[in-house]
């Protein structure tokens, strides 16, 4: 499956490349982008980070939490992922097991520490807030080609002096918080620098901004630095990632009910 | 005892122990808001609980040591100054193997008004009026994880008695009991107990097939000396089904136990189920709210033996999406059969940064003479418990 949509994608660049650019529509054009920008960061196969979340209110009150996660990329599927929350201390050991599926619902479950307890959850409240920051469920999911329609609408300069792509991205999955995101993708390595997100009435309502990215093992990108800001209520949140591992031996068994409760 | 005492000579020699720890301490207030007729009762009662726990993972990670002692002081119910080993165990895992040899905790099950399916560990009655605190169960544990289901066997040797809380608890039982339980196993509290439970998931379908053979957790009581009642545990066997179906925001729970006995007239059934159903982001994103239902059943019939036997049990669930997490599920068990009512609040929200502030209230309002928790009607009772983690 993963070698006939590589050869595929594949061929459609190399398509895309020769026939004449006039041709393609926008809606095309973003879809390549995307497309390209999936292929870039596909073959990972595993990964460890650690990340540290800083809330910060309107008047600028702060508080942290952390979390190790843990990340199965699943070919032909939305990947797999383990969180344990070790920050603030009454969730510490609390952990989180997610299967997404694209624009199937994610299968999710819940470890409680306290009375060792696994409960599967609903994964519709993609468009709430993560741990009460200003990230939504659906902002740190999956990425998946299929979760959006996509459409070029200007490539400029953004960032730190990048050259970029500017795409409107609009969710295909169900309830999502979203009408559309606007994403500016660097033409040299296909990252995300900045994403804009509209709310269900399209005014704006979130930047995030990917900061001091560094190459790992495989040539994959990662932002040490998150920040999202939301212009609506003045809340931020920044996300530091630290340790990203991409040479860890993780497989299928580390991702299960089992590992869920001994993880911590 | 001499066996801790090898495991930490053991653990002690172990090269370059690197210990994980945590600490939670709790200080706790239980007010009696009742009015009871016995004025013998203590009305209130602050104390103070602490759990520590110790990690250690070597082998690459692939085992882990764990130890959690835990202790409570009460100032008034001195039966409620108490200690426990909630977890000392070795783990190893082996590939789609893991291995558990110790003293652990296990829950199983679906439902929220019933744990009907979970029987493993003792519950701890000197602990939360829920029954959810539970006691370390010495176990031999061996599970192999599936793609998508897990098999685990238990042999678990050493049984553990259930404690009573002082007769001048508000919550005890209303007779005195005399501890010195009676078994119907002639090896007493050495049986070997065993369990078996398959569980695992087929996509929005969650399951759990389980089997338990030895001593019940739950005692029977019977006339002792000086009017006190002993406790008498009989040997059982216990089949459970644990169901959930996950769709979008419904979640559609089932549990039901058939438990057997060496006098067959005693076999029973009983089951407990219903949903829950979230509506996300109320009030701008603010709180989630749930609704649940869950029916309460029991083959024995008996509303003065059982407490749940033809109970139905409504809540309300609020998740607030604040910085504090604050949850708070407010219910309701109706007894169909005699129209007793209960009602139970459970609130906790994050206070001075990582300390949780707790909330429980339980009222009785109506309890009709003959139902299980007659004794319990002027019991009603309001906890405040402020936990700090280290």
């Amino acid at each position: 499956m993963l070698k006939q949509t590589s050869m595929l994608t594949a061929l459609l660049l190399t398509l895309g490349a020769i026939s004449p650019s006039h041709a393609q529509t926008p809606e095309e054009r973003g879809l390549e982008i995307a497309t390209a920008a999936k292929q870039r960061d596909s073959g990972w196969e595993h990964m460890t980070a650690d990340m540290e979340m800083i809330l910060r209110n309107r008047a600028g009150k702060e508080s942290t939490r952390k979390i190790t996660n843990r990340q199965l990329e699943v070919q032909g599927d939305g990947d797999k992922s383990l969180s344990l929350f070790l920050e603030p201390g009454d969730v510490a050991g609390t952990a989180m097991l997610t299967f997404s599926h694209g624009l199937d619902p994610d299968d999710q479950w819940l470890y409680l520490p306290s009375i060792k307890r696994v409960k599967r959850i609903s994964s519709k409240n993609k468009s709430g807030p993560f741990m009460g920051s200003e990230f939504a469920f659906e902002d740190l999911g999956s990425r998946e080609i299929e979760k959006f329609t996509y459409k070029l609408v200007g490539e400029e300069a953004c960032g730190d002096g990048y050259e970029c792509y500017v795409l409107e991205q609009y969710p295909q999955y169900e309830d999502s918080g979203y009408t559309k995101q606007v994403a500016w993708i660097d033409k040299e390595h296909y990252r995300n620098i900045k994403v804009d997100y509209y709310d269900r009435k399209d005014s704006l309502l979130k930047t995030l901004e990917f900061m001091d990215y560094q190459e790992y093992a495989g040539g994959y990108w990662r932002a040490d630095r998150f920040e999202m800001t939301n212009h609506q209520t003045g809340k931020s949140t920044t996300l530091n990632w630290h340790d990203y591992d991409f040479e860890t031996d993780l497989d299928e068994g580390d991702f299960n009910e089992n590992a869920l409760k001994r993880l911590f | 005892m001499r066996r801790v005492a090898a495991l930490v000579a053991l653990l002690a020699s172990a090269p370059a122990l690197a210990l994980d720890t945590g600490l939670t301490v709790e200080l706790e207030a239980r007010h009696t808001i009742g009015d009871p007729d016995d004025p013998s009762k203590i009305d209130s009662d602050p104390g103070i609980g602490v759990e520590a726990e110790f990690r250690h993972r070597f082998n690459d990670g692939d085992s882990q040591f764990n130890f959690t002692p835990f202790g409570r002081w009460s100032s008034r119910d001195e039966a409620r100054r108490h200690a426990d080993i909630r977890e000392l165990y070795l783990l190893h895992v082996e590939n789609e193997w893991e291995f558990l040899a110790g003293a652990s905790r296990v829950f199983w099950g679906k439902a929220e008004s019933n744990h009907l399916v979970d029987i493993v560990n003792q519950t701890d009655a000197l602990e939360g009026f829920d029954g959810e605190d539970k006691l370390g169960q010495p176990m031999l544990r061996v599970s192999r994880s599936f793609d998508s289901s897990t098999a685990t066997l238990f042999v678990l040797p050493g049984f553990r008695e259930r404690e009573f809380l002082d007769q001048e608890d508000p919550l005890a039982l209303p007779f005195p009991v005399d501890n010195d339980p009676l078994y119907e196993s002639s090896d007493g509290n050495d049986h070997v107990d065993a369990a078996l439970r398959f569980s695992g998931y087929r996509g929005f379908l969650d399951y759990g097939l389980s089997w338990f053979h030895g001593t019940s957790r739950d005692p029977d009581y019977v006339p002792g000396a000086n009017g006190e009642m002993r406790p008498f545990y009989p040997l059982i066997d216990q089949f459970g089904i644990d169901l959930q179906l996950t769709m979008e925001a419904w979640l559609w729970k089932l549990e039901t136990i058939r438990r057997t006995f060496d006098e067959e007239d005693r076999d029973y059934t009983a089951a407990v189920g219903g949903f829950e159903y979230t509506i996300f982001g109320l009030a701008d994103g603010a709180f989630d709210l749930g609704l649940l239902a869950e029916y309460n059943y029991d083959s024995r019939d008996d509303r003065g033996q059982v407490a749940l036997q033809d109970d139905l049990f409504l809540a309300t669930r609020f998740g607030f999406t604040d910085i504090a997490s604050s949850e708070l599920l407010a219910g309701v068990f109706y007894d169909l059969e005699d129209d007793s009512r209960s009602f139970r609040v459970e609130g906790n929200r994050r206070v001075f940064g990582d300390a949780r502030l707790s909330l429980e209230l339980q009222l009785f309002t109506n309890v009709a003479p003959g139902n299980i928790a007659y004794h319990l009607r002027d019991s009603d009772f309001i906890r405040l418990a402020l936990e700090w983690f280290f």
